[in-house]
């Protein structure tokens, strides 16, 4: 019987053990602004300090819709969690976006506009250099990305520079990418037809899996 | 013609009142050609300080050819062209021993020491050193002053305090320049005249008094003042040797044999008339230069160059209290024009270290196409440093302070390696044509974000915009993109910019497409056969 405890005790100290829960409420997230949602996330909320991958089949079916009442947290002048320490707003690094981000409607949906810092790399490659960059300097509260590809490797150094610089990294994928491996945190696959956006929750660290129905 | 007339009188009268002394002040200031007449004999009278309270510091570099031509250990000697024969300037300590004196000719000095190394007089690098040095001194006092080829002018008085007195000062100018390998003559005096000579004359002076001037004057020998040869041989023919001697002299005379320069430059070396000097400036740029000795294609020995430029950049600025924004390396071919490099950084900057970070990240894609002679780097325009409020270490929260730096410093890193027009941030704009109500805004450099135009809209705006709106496929009057779109909104219509060549007269809808992407589009009112435009996604 003693035997039994002192090898489980072995067991559970082995590093390559990993416990979903170990992460469980370690740490506050970051309100999401959609009710529904944040009861499903761990810590109440939008990871921080980590790597958020959304996965969407077609840019503009909500994708930015679902980040911007975080995002308008994020920006504003004295409401940021991480930043009120220093009194200075965190900014907003948009990394090679496929489109061009209109500010007129940013602003209406209460971003700080002096806070946004676009990216346009020409090369693939520097998309991930630009986007750690402004992961690790510690200035950017979000840095948005639109990777080409994203391997597990890729990943893991957005995840590390996230903690780092104490920085939200969101990457957006194409829908394809939800069998490749990762090391985000948290992964979302975005659906939407005429009845609205749906939402499925892949991975979540320290969460579980579901899907939400018709969160917009 | 009454002015002349009144110094007249006034030089005749025995004690002039304090009034009376003031206004010969002002007519010295006025005609210096009146001068002579109306100002007292030395002898007579007491001198008088005409100048405020100052401490001139003199630098004089008897050795400055030999200096200027570089560290070297052979014996050498400089050697310059006089009348046609080239002749010894000056000899170096191990030359002089071997018996070879200034003035003689080089074929005589190679005679006596055929492993002698000669070496031109460059009077460039001779005022390149100066200058130099002039540069160093500037932390000593902000009154530094190239009097001369081979002599430096401090204006010490201000600086006492700070230095811990005049000893403690002289110290450590004294042993700067050793270190840097200057023999120099120092000597100290109320007026730069005074400084100079008593500098010129070898005599390791202090001179704090201005009463004490006449007296340490009196003993120097002519070759001190540096008049021209002609004078100092007229006077030495009327037995005239020293500068006492000449005091001695009744100064109308004196004046109109030697001319009234002479005697201007005796008062102002005893204080009785002013002597103003012009401040030198260092140059507000700073350009160096790195040349090889022969072509290098390696890239490491390269980025070490640059390297050593930018901490000479970083000494030239520091001494400046200045930064600057951008910096220029250019790298010199034999047969090719020169590869330049302009690295630019938000706020100005001095640190070394910093423009290194930005270096490395353009050396390493810089493609040069030829082995590299010289490299050379060149400052942009030296500018105040702008002061930033450090965070104490123990500011633990909300991630490691250490980590966090400016933003600008992130918009140059990125500018560095994708280039200054990918990095930027956005304004609004008051205007009603979608694609005029915002600006893109250039985070580097200081320009100001203006106010934000707010733009109250009848509805909703799309979060993503398509830079030209693209034409939709239509089926049977309905608009396609990846199915058939449903109006969802609208029309909104907007007409307006009729006033430029850009007006628009649209009407636009929210749709939504089998997907469930909400789209913007329009439709053109103005065109017979109404074409769908699909503008932006509301994302």
């Amino acid at each position: 019987m003693r035997r039994d405890e002192s090898s489980l005790d072995e067991l559970l100290e082995n590093p390559r053990l990993w416990r979903g829960r170990s992460h469980a409420n370690a740490t506050v997230g970051l309100a999401s602004g959609y009710a529904k949602l944040d009861r499903h996330l761990p810590g109440g909320g939008w990871p921080q300090r980590a790597l958020t991958e959304i996965l969407v089949e077609h840019y503009g079916i909500g994708e930015l819709r679902l980040l911007m009442p975080a995002l308008a947290r994020l920006s504003a002048e004295d409401s940021c969690v991480d930043y009120r320490q220093h009194r200075e707003p965190g900014w907003i690094a948009w990394v090679a976006p496929p489109l061009q981000p209109y500010p007129p409607a940013l602003q209406h949906w209460g971003i700080n506009l002096s806070r946004i810092l676009i990216v346009r790399p020409r090369e693939a490659s520097e998309v991930l250099w630009s986007a750690e960059q402004a992961l690790s300097s510690g200035t950017c509260a979000a840095v948005l990305l639109w990777p080409d590809r994203l391997d597990d490797q890729a990943s893991r150094r957005l995840q590390l520079a996230a903690e780092k610089g104490g920085s939200w990294a969101i990457a957006f994928r194409p829908l394809v990418a939800r069998h490749e491996p990762s090391a985000a945190a948290l992964r979302i696959a975005l659906r939407s037809d005429t009845n609205g956006t749906h939402l499925d929750i892949l991975k979540s660290r320290g969460g579980r899996p579901t899907v939400l129905h018709k969160l917009f | 013609m009454t002015r002349a007339r009144k110094s007249l009188v006034l030089a005749r009268e025995p004690a002039p009142t304090p009034v009376a002394k003031d206004s010969r002040f002002r007519d010295q200031h006025s005609s210096q050609q009146a001068l002579p007449l109306d100002a007292p004999q030395a002898v007579l009278r007491p001198a008088t300080m005409a100048v405020s309270r100052r401490l001139w510091f003199c630098i004089h570099l008897p050795h400055l050819p030999l200096e200027a031509c570089g560290p070297g250990s052979d014996p050498r000697v400089v050697i310059e062209e006089q009348q046609g024969v080239h002749r010894v300037l000056l000899a170096d300590q191990k030359a002089r021993a071997a018996g070879i004196l200034p003035g003689q000719s080089v074929n005589a000095a190679l005679a006596l020491l055929p492993t002698l190394k000669l070496e031109q007089r460059s009077r460039p690098s001779e005022q390149q050193t100066l200058e130099h040095l002039a540069a160093w001194l500037e932390r000593f006092t902000s009154v530094v002053s190239i009097a001369g080829p081979d002599v430096l002018l401090l204006e010490v008085a201000g600086s006492l305090r700070l230095y811990g007195g005049l000893l403690s000062l002289r110290q450590q100018i004294a042993v700067g320049l050793e270190q840097q390998g200057f023999a120099a003559a120092l000597a100290i005096a109320p007026t730069p005249l005074a400084a100079t000579w008593l500098a010129r004359g070898g005599r390791r002076a202090c001179i704090r008094a201005p009463e004490n001037l006449t007296s340490a004057l009196r003993t120097l020998p002519l070759y001190c003042l540096g008049w021209p040869d002609a004078v100092c041989e007229a006077l030495t023919g009327m037995g005239v040797v020293s500068v006492g001697d000449c005091l001695r002299l009744p100064r109308e005379g004196f004046a109109r044999r030697f001319g009234p320069e002479r005697l201007i430059e005796l008062d102002r070396a005893l204080g009785r008339l002013p002597d103003p000097r012009v401040s030198w400036r260092a140059p507000e740029t700073f350009c160096a230069d790195f040349e090889m000795t022969e072509e290098q294609s390696d890239r490491e020995l390269l980025f070490m160059i640059c390297r050593e430029l930018l901490y000479e950049l970083e000494r030239f600025l520091r001494q400046r209290q200045l930064g600057t924004q951008c910096v220029q390396f250019s790298f010199f071919h034999l047969r090719n024009s020169a590869t330049q490099l302009l690295l630019g950084c938000a706020q100005a900057e001095r640190h070394a270290d910093h423009w290194f970070d930005l270096l490395r990240i353009r050396f390493e894609r810089l493609t040069l196409s030829e082995p590299v002679i010289a490299v050379q780097l060149r400052g942009g325009h030296a500018q105040a440093l702008q002061t930033e409020t450090r965070q104490l270490g123990f500011h633990r929260h909300g991630g490691e302070p250490h980590l966090r730096h400016s933003m600008a410093q992130l918009a140059e890193r990125l500018a560095a390696r994708i280039g200054r027009h990918s990095v930027q941030g956005v304004a609004t704009v008051a205007e009603h044509r979608p694609q005029y109500a915002w600006r893109a805004r250039g985070l580097l450099g200081d320009a100001p974000m203006g106010p934000l135009a707010v733009n109250k809209y009848d509805s909703q705006r799309p979060l993503w915009m398509l830079s030209e709106p693209a034409v939709l496929p239509a089926e049977r009057g309905y608009p396609l993109h990846h199915g058939r779109l449903t109006l969802l909104e609208g029309p909104e219509r907007l007409e307006t910019g009729w006033w430029d060549e850009d007006g628009i007269a649209r009407d636009y809808y929210k749709a939504v497409n089998p997907q469930g992407m909400r789209l913007w589009v329009f439709q053109n009112r103005n065109r017979r056969a109404p074409c769908w435009f699909l503008h932006g996604f509301f994302g």
